[in-house]
């Protein structure tokens, strides 16, 4: 196991280091540069040119990336401060949105799915698939967007943005969230519930499943020991791919709601040019990205020891 | 008007030439009481003075107001009290020097301050950090008292060489200075020199008769610090002589300020105002209506239904010179030929896009720079209106009696997209065909130089342009033969020279005959369409009162109130 761990560990490493010189080519061939994204399109260049200059953006693209390499996560070129403290902030609240979407979603996506597998063909089981899938295709800002107007606007029983003022209380800052994750919970439902009904509809038609029936088992108690410990492994694989998803992807739900997450923070690295906090964004969201998918591949070794055995070999 | 003689002369008597002749121009009826206000105020005459002026005159004060508001009944002003403000996040770090948007000059004016304020609700220029200014013979030197007993937040005392400093830094040359596209050919850093600790001259490079707006609160960037600051560390401070000074500062988040104890003026009446950033204007909207926020400090009238056409909101809108220019390149057939150029002028229904772009939140304008905004427009052109026909007569005149197609460039923003697609629909009636290529803004401006940038180089573009206190920019840069924006490559000696005899001037009645000269030139030649103007718009619930927004997204707290 810890010969496994310690190999992907190293691939993650190797892989984030190609991470960082593929997005710094890329910001390359963006069009614009620091200078002017800064002082805007009607400053004169002659102020450009001296900014470009202090930002050491004119040096040679080698000599910029191991500059920034060398001092990371380094100098931010929009805000001219540390970049630590603002991604930290940023990561720190994404991880919370996303920690309080999943803490709602998995529980709720897998009830959903062991249910419906376990009344195939019932108007159960099509009620939660087709209301599950319905539901993926709904964009989170459409059903963010009808939930800040009915519940914030009209009925204002929540507040508008997921901004807590500053020394909020834990819970108050919970409260704040409570919009936000709604459109995240009605997207991710679907996905979940559907993997782990295929999961579950899979495990009860396998032939440890039938034997442990056969054995006098109570099916309550087969599903729980046998069944549901298997049908959950392809949940898990859905639940860590999700995440990339949910620390850096949520930009449209960051505007919307107010909330600086590391989304929002990446996209405006992007658009400004700032190269050393783009480069900080991306590596931090594959950074967790690989840590989840780590921890999910031990969890999946762990339930399934098939695979630990496989790697041991 | 009913004068009285005895006191006019009591009042003119110690004034300048220039002041004395701006009372000529006011008693013989060539100004109105408006613009006598304004100018004087340029030049330096105090609003009591301007006050006493008007009344020996047997006018009434200055109370003159360009806002109108939209409102129930106000609410009494009341001390105490957070107000919660949705403002536009910083794009950048809050450096005095580099600042360029909406949301980060918005944080410079919270505790920093100017030497004049432009206000937008008198329509004139009013001391601020200097008592008064005055220009030599030919306003090629000006000299600025200092308003005496200010500190800065630090306890720090004011003086010339803070100012002078200030100055040096933003028209340095070598600094990455974002004033430099004001002051590029009318100030370098030698010719800002303290006379004494109170007393500030200016040496410009050339006359200017306007140049009292360049050192005022148009010019965002130009906030007083103290000697020796460096700017790029100022929003850990951000040190003024402001009513407020901060609280706490998180990027992209928000900014709390609090009463500065120290403030030379009136004490501000809340106990602390707190700014929310958004990166999008729904989200801004929506938090007033859910009472999240109780002022929105500036938006525009897309998407914002909800309030604007709502009894429930105080809306205040500000005459302003933010406008949309569409460019064509003179350069490029068939826009060589100005007769095309009229052509296409002539087809746009500008009332029609007043109402439907802007929600009937602007005035159409006449395809130059000058407007409601400027007192020194000529008001006596005629306002050009659509008329399908002339186009049409114009184009086959022209060699192009089945129209032409044409691609028109422009960026992604606020409601330009929509303005150019009206542009074209319009178009089409007189047979020009226009296909629309819309950018993202990096790509649109690209480097911002010629033969860099879509904006400059397309054979038509379509841009926006923020406000300002006098049309001085809009005349240089994007129209004469050596202005940086030039982008339809407008070659004309005879503007060029009108040009430089309208920014010369510091006479009201000679800007407003060179003015309309420049009109008459710009109306024949078409080299550019300005369709209308925008008005500014600030937002709040009915319990709040005494904000002092600017058309540049400038909101001023000083005399805010939020009643229970």
């Amino acid at each position: 196991m810890l010969t496994f761990i310690l190999k992907r560990i190293g691939l993650a490493l190797i892989t984030l280091w190609l991470l960082s010189v593929i997005v710094f080519l890329l910001g390359q061939i963006l069009p614009g540069d620091p200078g002017r994204a800064i002082l805007g399109p009607l400053s004169a260049q002659s102020a450009v040119t001296a900014l470009d200059h202090q930002l050491g953006v004119d040096k040679p693209v080698i000599q910029q990336y191991w500059d920034w390499i060398t001092n990371f996560p380094g100098k931010s070129y929009t805000y001219q401060t540390a970049i630590g403290p603002i991604l930290t902030a940023a990561l720190g609240r994404s991880l919370k949105l996303a920690i309080f979407a999943f803490i709602i979603v998995v529980p709720l996506g897998i009830f959903a799915g062991v249910v419906a597998a376990l009344n195939v063909g019932n108007p159960i089981d099509k009620i939660i698939s087709v209301g599950g899938g319905s539901s993926t295709v709904i964009p989170e800002f459409v059903s963010g967007i009808i939930l800040l107007v009915v519940f914030g606007v009209a009925l204002k029983w929540l507040p508008t943005t997921a901004t807590a003022p500053p020394g909020s209380s834990f819970l108050t800052s919970l409260k704040y969230l409570i919009m936000p994750v709604i459109p995240l919970v009605i997207v991710l439902f679907g996905y979940i519930a559907r993997m782990a009904r295929t999961g579950t509809v899979e495990a009860l038609d396998s032939d440890y499943a039938r034997t442990a029936t056969l054995k006098g088992l109570p099916r309550r108690v087969m599903i729980r020991r046998h069944v549901l410990r298997n049908s959950l492994l392809p949940t898990i694989t859905v639940v860590a791919t999700q995440t990339g998803y949910l620390i850096g992807g949520l930009v449209v739900v960051e505007t919307i709601f107010r909330y600086q997450g590391i989304g929002q923070l990446t996209y405006q690295a992007a658009q400004q040019k700032d190269f050393p906090m783009l480069e900080a964004c991306v590596l931090t969201i594959g950074l967790v990205y690989m840590v989840v998918t780590i921890g999910a591949d031990v969890l999946f070794s762990l339930l399934n020891p098939r695979i630990r055995l496989r790697a041991a070999e | 008007m009913t004068r009285s003689n005895s006191e006019l002369d009591r009042l003119r008597s110690g004034r300048s030439e220039l002041e004395n002749h701006y009372i000529d121009e006011l008693v013989n009826g060539n100004v109105s009481r408006r613009d006598f206000i304004r100018k004087g105020s340029t030049i330096g005459m105090s609003v009591p003075l301007l006050g006493a002026i008007l009344a020996a005159c047997g006018a009434s004060s200055p109370a003159t107001s360009s806002s109108s508001s939209k409102t129930t009944a106000a609410a009494p002003a009341t001390k105490g009290g957070t107000l919660r403000i949705a403002s536009t996040a910083p794009a950048a770090a809050v450096n005095p020097l580099t600042v360029s948007d909406a949301g980060g000059l918005c944080m410079l004016n919270q505790t920093g301050e100017f030497l004049i304020f432009d206000s937008n609700l008198k329509l004139a220029l009013e001391p601020m950090l200097a008592l008064s200014w005055s220009p030599n013979a030919d306003a090629s030197v000006w000299t600025f008292k200092l308003r005496p007993g200010v500190t800065f937040s630090n306890g720090q005392a004011m003086t010339s060489a803070d100012v002078v400093y200030t100055f040096q830094e933003l028209s340095n040359p070598s600094n990455a200075s974002n004033a430099l596209s004001t002051f590029t050919g009318v100030l370098v850093p030698s010719g800002v020199k303290a006379i004494d600790p109170m007393t500030v001259q200016f040496t410009l490079q050339a006359p200017n008769g306007n140049f009292p707006y360049l050192v005022s609160s148009d010019n965002y960037n130009a906030i007083i610090v103290p000697k020796g600051t460096d700017f790029s560390k100022w929003q850990s401070t951000f040190i003024g002589t402001g009513a407020f000074k901060l609280s706490s500062y998180t990027q992209n988040v928000g900014a709390m300020f609090v009463p500065n104890p120290s403030y030379w003026g009136t004490k501000a009446l809340l106990s602390q105002t707190s700014f929310q950033f958004f990166t999008s204007q729904t989200p801004m909207i929506t938090a007033l209506q859910g009472g999240s926020v109780d002022v929105v400090a500036q938006f525009v009238p897309a998407g914002a239904s909800g309030i604007l056409n709502n009894a429930s909101y105080k809306i205040i809108k500000l005459q302003s010179a933010n406008h949309r220019e569409l460019s064509m390149r003179n350069d490029i057939a068939p826009f060589t030929d100005a007769r095309v150029r009229q052509a296409v002028a002539y087809t746009l229904n500008r009332p029609a896009m007043v109402a439907g772009l802007l929600d009937g939140d602007g005035s159409v304008a006449n395809d130059y720079p000058f407007g409601p905004r400027f007192p020194s427009t000529d008001t006596t052109v005629p306002q050009r209106t659509q008329n399908i026909a002339m186009a049409k007569q114009l184009l086959a005149a022209a060699g192009h009696p089945n129209g032409f197609s044409v691609k028109l460039d422009t960026e992604q923003y606020e409601e330009v997209p929509q303005l150019a697609t009206v542009i074209a629909q319009d178009a089409k009636a007189a047979g020009i065909d226009i296909a629309l290529n819309v950018e993202s803004q990096t790509l649109y401006y690209g480097k911002s130089t010629y033969g860099n940038s879509d904006w400059l180089d397309g054979t038509m573009s379509l841009v926006d342009y923020g406000d300002r206190g006098v049309p001085n920019v809009f005349l240089e840069a994007p129209l004469t033969s050596t202005g940086p924006w030039n982008a339809a490559r407008f070659h004309n000696p005879t503007y060029d020279a009108l040009v430089k005899q309208y920014v010369a001037a510091t006479d009201l009645s000679a800007q407003r005959a060179v003015a309309g000269k420049i009109e008459r030139l710009l109306l024949q030649e078409t080299p550019i369409i300005i369709p209308y103007w925008i008005d500014g718009l600030t937002a709040s619930t009915p319990n709040v009162g005494g904000l002092n927004p600017t058309s540049i997204a400038q909101l001023y707290l000083n005399t805010a109130y939020k009643s229970a």
